[in-house]
């Protein structure tokens, strides 16, 4: 288990991290969820030690983190890069070997994951002859070339193409199904909804929502209701005391309750004499509840 | 992973790939072209005619002189070789005209040789001519006799030698050659090599590779590993080359080279180990400053011209090794590497001042090397525009 207590980090004027504090399980994926510029690549970068902390420990298994367990995580930093000019494969090779593998290890391995993410003939071309795709399986690659016990991912799905996310999304799964810890960053919520148990919520250096993500939902103080109808005064229903917002895209209303309110009441009125098509009534999804966390 | 295992994984990888890359390849091809060059061309246009002036005193001196010459010029040879002969009335006037170099050599008595200092330029070549000379009058006169000893007149040196400037003089003339020859090397090397750790430091944070290494390694392991893997390919290239021409010369005799006092040639390389790593580190850390070439002039400016002045405050060390000039900047660690090994070369550097000066070297090299790992880790992660080194340093508290 990798657990980060309470970091902070302050550049200049800037507070990157404000006691920022969330831990990733084994077997379990985590989504590391926050705006721009809210302190997401500074709290991962500090688990490999790549920024010093004014305050807060990295743990890993209860331990404080050493170059020693280092070696055992996996890392793909927001910025990409490995060296262009030199062959794929003795790239990756290289760099399980700067994870402690032996060289008959570390070939044997890059063989491997060139062979499972369909490259095994490019395995003699320099990184830069590859389409950029390719060179994003290749870096994908090298985080996972030594069969890492934790996973940090720094925007893992950016840039990619659908195809690509499928790949992706299919490699982190079986990651922690193995028993990785896995922690990614994401802008695309409905994704880390779909492939993450857990999540943690970062605004302005601080973790303002975390935990697992249907626990979350449950424990969210609202509802959301969706209807789809012609015809009836759907607007009147936000004068309701227990409605927060009513949204309407041009098909269906979304319609955020408080909960504890009077339902029956607003389910009556919303037999507006209009003809409905789609009714739901759920939990809010992630987005929404990010919304709320970083606006509150 | 030690500290050891991490950084002989870098050291191999920069070996490897930059000895398989096409600028590097190239560049050896020409080093050895030029040394080529400067060794077999003279051959190539060496139809000169070569003339010797020899002073002469006493008899018995013409056969020698005139079995030289048959000997030097055998039939279908282009080179003609010729010897004038002046005679002097007295040893001691013969003498003194080949201590003013106004004669290559004096012959006395068709017994001996003298020349100014043994294995000068002109004097080596001479010397052994007449040797040959004197060898098949010797054979000659023994086939008038009818009986004798072929052999040990062969392999006798029947001439006798004298220098006139002493002992000595062939190992001052290797240890200024050392003195010299070592700090061209020195200052080669740092500006040369210090500009490749320089451009690969910044190449790895302009292809962001960086932040996947630095995630596995401590930054100084990194830096250690680059400076280390690139010079060790860079004295290989230089040690190559070196040996090439050495055999080169030998083959040819374009040169006549003076015997290399030992003790300098160790003090030498002891120096030029420890320079190189003081600057490379330093480059190293001026390189994790930049993220574009453009920029790295600036910051390289300085410590070039740290390098320009132990250059010539060693310069001036050559002719002054105990001035107080060359007694202070042999304890400051930038200019130390080039001053010192000269003051040794001319037995001008007390033992303690040696030892300590080594000492102050490591001990800098390696808190160099730390505080570089931090500027470089500070610097590293930061992309764009330069990173002042205060910025650099003060955002990666290590």
């Amino acid at each position: 288990m990798l657990e980060l207590s309470r970091l902070s980090k302050r550049y200049g004027e800037v507070q990157a991290l404000d006691g920022c504090s969330f831990r990733v399980e084994r077997g379990r994926m985590l989504g590391f969820l926050g705006p721009n510029g809210a302190g997401k690549t500074t709290a991962m970068r500090s688990v490999f030690n790549l920024v010093s902390l004014d305050e807060g420990s990295v743990t890993w298994r209860g331990r404080p983190v050493g170059q020693r367990e280092r070696l055992r995580f996996g890392y793909m930093p927001e910025q990409r890069g490995l060296y262009p000019k030199m062959r794929i494969g003795r790239q990756l090779a290289y760099l399980g070997r700067i994870h402690g593998m032996t060289t008959g290890e570390a070939s044997a391995a890059a063989e491997q994951w060139l062979e499972e993410l369909g490259l095994a003939d490019r395995i003699g071309d320099p990184l830069e002859k590859l389409s950029h795709g390719n060179q994003q399986r290749v870096q994908l690659a090298a985080a996972l070339i030594h069969d890492p016990e934790l996973l940090v991912l720094d925007e893992p799905f950016s840039g990619l193409d659908p195809f690509g996310v499928e790949t992706m999304a299919e490699i982190l799964r079986s990651r922690a199904a193995s028993g990785a810890a896995v922690v990614f960053s994401s802008h695309q919520l409905d994704m880390v909804e779909d492939l993450c148990q857990d999540v943690a919520i970062i605004n302005r250096g601080r973790v303002v929502m975390g935990g697992e993500v249907r626990q979350l939902k449950a424990d969210s103080p609202y509802w959301v209701i969706e209807v789809e109808m012609r015809g009836g005064d759907v607007e009147r229903l936000s004068r309701l005391e227990s409605v927060v917002s009513v949204d309407f895209d041009g098909y269906r209303h979304r319609i955020v309750v408080r909960k504890g309110g009077d339902l029956s009441d607003l389910v009556s009125r919303l037999d507006l004499g209009g003809d409905v098509r789609h009714f739901t009534f759920s939990a809010p999804s992630l987005s929404e509840l990010f919304k709320q966390a970083v606006a509150g | 992973m030690t500290s050891w295992q991490a950084i002989r994984l870098v050291m191999g990888r920069e070996i490897r790939e930059r000895s398989r890359s096409g600028a590097f390849i190239v560049s050896v091809a020409i080093t050895l072209l030029l040394v080529a060059a400067v060794l077999f061309l003279p051959l190539i246009f060496a139809d000169d005619d070569v003339r010797y002036e020899v002073g002469v005193v006493g008899d018995g001196n013409q056969a020698v002189i005139d079995a030289a010459v048959a000997l030097a010029n055998p039939p279908g040879r282009k080179v003609r070789t010729t010897i004038e002969v002046i005679p002097f009335a007295t040893r001691e006037e013969a003498e003194t005209a080949a201590d003013a170099e106004e004669v290559d050599g004096v012959l006395m008595d068709g017994r001996e040789i003298v020349v100014r200092g043994a294995g000068g330029e002109a004097g080596g070549a001479l010397e052994s001519l007449l040797q040959r000379g004197a060898r098949s009058v010797q054979i000659e006169s023994l086939v008038a006799a009818g009986s004798g000893e072929v052999v040990s007149i062969l392999t006798s040196q029947p001439l006798q030698v004298r220098s006139l400037s002493g002992a000595d003089a062939e190992e001052n003339r290797g240890r200024s050659v050392v003195a010299f020859g070592g700090l061209m090397l020195l200052y080669m090397a740092v500006l040369l090599y210090g500009s490749l750790i320089l451009s690969g430091v910044t190449e790895e944070k302009t292809n962001r590779v960086v932040e996947v290494l630095l995630a596995a390694f401590e930054p100084w392991q990194l830096l250690a590993g680059k400076i280390m893997g690139i010079g060790l390919l860079g004295l290989c290239q230089f040690v190559g080359t070196v040996v090439i021409a050495l055999v080169g010369i030998n083959l040819t005799g374009v040169i006549d080279l003076p015997e290399f006092p030992v003790d300098s040639i160790l003090v030498l390389v002891l120096w030029f180990i420890l320079g190189y790593s003081l600057f490379a580190v330093m480059f190293g850390a001026a390189g994790a400053l930049v993220s574009r070439a453009e920029d790295a002039q600036t910051v390289v400016a300085p410590i070039s011209l740290v390098a320009v002045a132990g250059f010539f405050i060693a310069i001036q060390a050559v002719s002054n090794p105990t001035s107080t000039l060359s007694v202070v900047t042999t304890f400051i660690p930038p200019t130390a590497p080039f001053v010192a090994p000269v003051r040794f070369a001319f037995q001008a550097i007390p033992l303690w001042q040696m030892a300590t000066s080594v000492a102050l070297m490591i001990l800098t090299v390696v808190v160099m090397t730390r505080l570089a790992g931090r500027v470089y880790l500070g610097g590293l992660l930061r992309f764009g525009s330069r990173v002042g080194i205060r910025e650099a340093f003060r955002s990666a508290e290590l």
